[in-house]
This record gives C-alpha cells, sequence and structure tokens, in this order.
C-alpha cells in the first residue's frame, strides 16, 4: 500500500485501520502524522459539546412566548364554551330537511282528523276503506292470537292451525300487494320504489315470522313477531293512503 | 459513605429530579420546564452554535427547539433518554431552519472517493507535523465555524454530538458511505484550517518579534 491508496482509504479507516493499513503507517511518518492530526481533532471536537452558553434572552423569550401561548389557550377555552349553541340555523334548513323527508315518504302532513273511521267523501274509492278495515282486523287477530296463547297450554295440536287461520283472514280483509302499489301509482318513481321496496322487506318479515310460528308454535314470542309484523304492513298501508290523499 | 457512593448518590438523585421535572412539565408546570432548561441549554445551544456559526441564529433556533419540547413533552414516553430525545429534537429544528435557507445540510457527493481537491497533498514535512500533540479548543471552535455548511453538519453530528454514521444518514437522508466520506473531507478541511491558523500566528509573532528588536 502506498501513500494515495492509503489516504483514499481513510474515510473508511475503523479501529485502528486494517493490517495493511497498519503496515504502511509503521513505516511512513507522514502518513502516520495525517492519521494523528485526524485522530486529535476528533478527540477534541467532543469538547465542544457544551462549550456555550445561550444569552439570558433565550430563556426571556422562551418566557415570554409560552406566557402568549398559555394565554391564547385559556382564552380558546373560555370562549369555546360561549359557541356552544350560538349560532342559529336559518328557517331555511329546516324546509330543505322536511322537504327531503316528505319525498322519502318518511313524514306525512299532519291530518286534519285522527279518526281511523272513513269520511263520507267522494274521493274515497272501495278500495280505501279496505284499510282502517284492515286496521280493525289486525286488533282482532291481535287479541285472538293472544288469547290462544293461553289455550296453548291446553292443546297444542291447534297452535299451528290457528295462526293459519289468522293468516288466511288478513288475506281474506284483502291487504293486496298490488292494492298498495296502486295507491302509490301516481307518485314520483324514487317514492314508488320506495313503497316496492318496504313491502318487500315487510313480506319478508312476515314470512320468517310465520316460519318461525309453524316451528315453533307454542313460543309466544315467536307469535307476537308475527302480529308486529302485519301491524307493519297495515302501516305501510296507510302511509301510502295518506300519501295519496290530497 | 466513600466519595464514589456520594457521586453515585448524587447522580441517582439528578436523575430523579429530572424524571419529577419532566413529569411536572407535562402538567404545565413552569418552574419544572426551567429546570430542564437550565440542564440542558448548553447542551441545545453548543449544537445550534454548531451548527449554523452564527450566534444570533443559534439563539433563535434554542429557543424554537426549547418551545417545540415545551409543546411535546407530554408525548415524551420514556423509551430513550430525555437528552437523547431532546437532542434530536434539536437537531432537527436546526435541519429544518439550514433546509428552509436552502443550504446544503448535506453534500450531494454519494462516492467515497475523493474529488481532485481532496488528493493527498504531497508537500510533506516539518510543518504538517504541527498539530500533533494538541489543539487549542477555540481555535478548533473558529474552524468548524469557518467549514462550508455540509461538512460542518456531519462533523458536529459525529464527532461533537457523538452520533453514528447509520444515525446521521436517517437524520441528514444520505448514505452510511457519504456520511463517512463528508466526515473524513471536514476533518481533512480542519486540517488545513488549524495549520493556516497556526502558520497566520506564527507569522505575527514573528513580524512583533522583528518590531521590538
Amino acid at each position: 500500500m502506498n501513500c494515495v491508496e492509503l489516504q483514499q482509504s481513510l474515510a473508511e479507516m475503523e479501529n485502528g485501520g486494517r493490517a495493511d493499513q497498519r503496515a504502511h503507517l509503521k513505516t511512513c511518518p507522514e502518513c502516520s502524522a495525517l492519521v494523528a492530526d485526524l485522530d486529535l481533532i476528533a478527540a477534541t471536537a467532543i469538547e465542544l459539546r457544551e462549550a456555550e452558553e445561550p444569552s439570558p434572552r433565550v430563556w426571556n423569550s422562551i418566557e415570554i412566548a409560552l406566557r402568549q401561548e398559555v394565554a391564547e389557550l385559556n382564552l380558546i377555552a373560555a370562549t369555546a364554551a360561549d359557541l356552544r349553541g350560538a349560532e342559529e340555523p336559518s328557517p331555511r334548513v329546516w324546509n330543505s330537511i322536511e322537504i327531503a323527508l316528505r319525498r322519502e315518504g318518511l313524514i306525512r302532513p299532519p291530518r286534519t282528523s285522527r279518526s281511523l273511521l272513513p269520511a263520507l267523501s267522494s274521493r274515497w274509492t272501495w278500495a280505501r276503506w279496505m284499510v282502517p278495515a284492515a286496521a280493525v282486523l289486525l286488533i282482532a287477530v291481535g287479541i285472538y292470537v293472544r288469547q290462544n296463547s293461553l289455550a296453548v297450554q291446553l292443546s297444542q295440536d291447534t297452535a299451528m292451525p290457528l295462526a293459519s287461520a289468522a293468516v288466511s283472514d288478513i288475506a281474506i280483509a284483502g291487504l293486496n300487494d298490488a292494492d298498495l302499489l296502486q295507491e302509490v301509482a301516481e307518485q314520483t318513481p324514487a317514492v314508488q320504489a320506495q313503497y316496492a321496496d318496504n313491502l318487500r322487506h315487510v313480506n319478508e318479515y312476515i314470512r320468517d315470522a310465520k316460519s318461525n310460528v309453524d316451528a315453533y308454535p307454542d313460543d309466544e314470542e315467536a307469535r307476537r313477531s308475527l302480529l308486529e309484523a302485519y301491524q307493519e304492513k297495515a302501516m305501510l298501508f296507510e302511509l301510502a293512503m295518506d300519501r295519496s290523499l290530497p | 459513605m466513600t466519595d464514589r457512593d456520594s457521586k453515585e448518590a448524587q447522580k441517582q438523585g439528578n436523575e430523579l429530579n429530572e424524571a419529577e421535572a419532566i413529569e411536572r412539565a407535562k402538567q404545565g408546570d413552569a418552574q419544572a420546564f426551567q429546570a430542564l432548561y437550565d440542564r440542558h441549554k448548553r447542551r441545545v445551544y453548543s449544537l445550534c452554535l454548531r451548527m449554523t456559526a452564527n450566534t444570533a441564529e443559534a439563539e433563535d433556533l434554542t429557543q424554537e427547539a426549547f418551545l417545540q419540547l415545551y409543546r411535546k413533552i407530554a408525548t415524551f414516553r420514556g423509551e430513550s433518554a430525555f437528552s437523547t430525545w431532546l437532542h434530536r429534537l434539536s437537531v432537527n429544528v436546526v435541519l429544518m431552519h439550514l433546509r428552509k435557507k436552502s443550504l446544503p445540510v448535506v453534500s450531494l457527493e454519494e462516492t467515497t472517493q475523493g474529488s481532485d481537491d481532496d488528493s493527498p497533498k504531497k508537500d510533506f514535512g516539518a510543518d504538517d507535523l504541527a498539530l500533533a500533540g494538541s489543539i487549542d479548543r477555540l481555535q478548533l471552535q473558529k474552524a468548524v465555524d469557518d467549514l462550508p455548511p455540509g461538512y460542518r453538519t456531519i462533523f458536529v453530528l459525529h464527532d461533537v454530538e457523538g452520533y453514528e454514521h447509520n444515525e446521521i444518514a436517517t437524520i441528514v437522508g444520505c448514505s452510511i458511505g457519504n456520511s463517512k466520506s463528508q466526515l473524513h473531507k471536514a476533518r481533512m478541511k480542519l486540517r488545513d484550517l488549524l495549520k493556516l491558523n497556526r502558520a497566520e500566528k506564527a507569522e505575527k509573532l514573528e513580524r512583533v518579534s522583528d518590531d521590538s528588536k
């Protein structure tokens, strides 16, 4: 190894160097002096680590900055509580919400009368009489089913036929899906689609509840679910009827 | 209690005090925060001064480093020593400052091969042995201040502050090879500056001596 090679390898030299580096240093005073100088510089450098002390101005500036930050944070915290309920939305916001909800059939206009009995109006067709009739029938079914929940302890054999009878009674009363869709035929396609979707879901609910009653005729919970399913369907019909009213 | 035991007890006491100061500073205790400042200000300031070679900038950066400490101390989990954590924070503050000023944090050279400027000098002689033996800290300080910014960063991080090359590579975003190369060049440059400084002083002394005769 010559001097040029040695000095070009100094950047990678660690822990006293390789054997060839050490061998050259032993025979070359100039390279040896160079390495000694570089080691001395590295060794002395550590004395620079904590050599300086900042002027008192530094801490004063820090203190002022911190006081300002703390004051700002306190002000923000104190003002934050005032922001609660500080602003009132314009009436336009509620109007937009109401329009959107009505469009989706999620709210209905207030009724002038709460009575379920049909008014003697020429705008009422024969189909519209079905809905309140169906509601009355449902209540009767509910009572019927409830009474049978006591009787089932006496005769388990009659439970399934009784539930089926309730179902067929409802069908006879005319809760016809096509009639519901007819009621909303004059609404927008989006509303019609929503009703069709809701109808599909409630029919699935009824189907599942019926299966449950068939499987567990003694289960009062299953019968209650079936009643609830029919109640939902009746509500859907009621909504459709209200929507179609002028 | 022996002298050694006494020092050990004092060290443990100091460590506990720092731990307590850290916890109280996290709660917003101003006095505790000042205690931390007093304990670490020299190290942080010296780092800033060595890396910027400018007193005013170093003071501003020290202030910024401790303000960031105040804002971030709640995130200190004790996974490393507090001084290490603070130091790393300070280095980042300085490097961000240097980048904002568009100063080269480290040279773009990626090779460990020397450039023509760094080719081995052939003027060997007695003068080249002048550094052997001792270096004045103040002279070294001045020589470091005169280094190009890229060399200065690597030299300060490695030789002054004790970072390893793999850590420096991560901090400044260069390769380990580049870090080693820059450090070697920094030391070579410092050697030249120190020799020049000594030569100038010797020349001055000689002139003064001649004038007095």
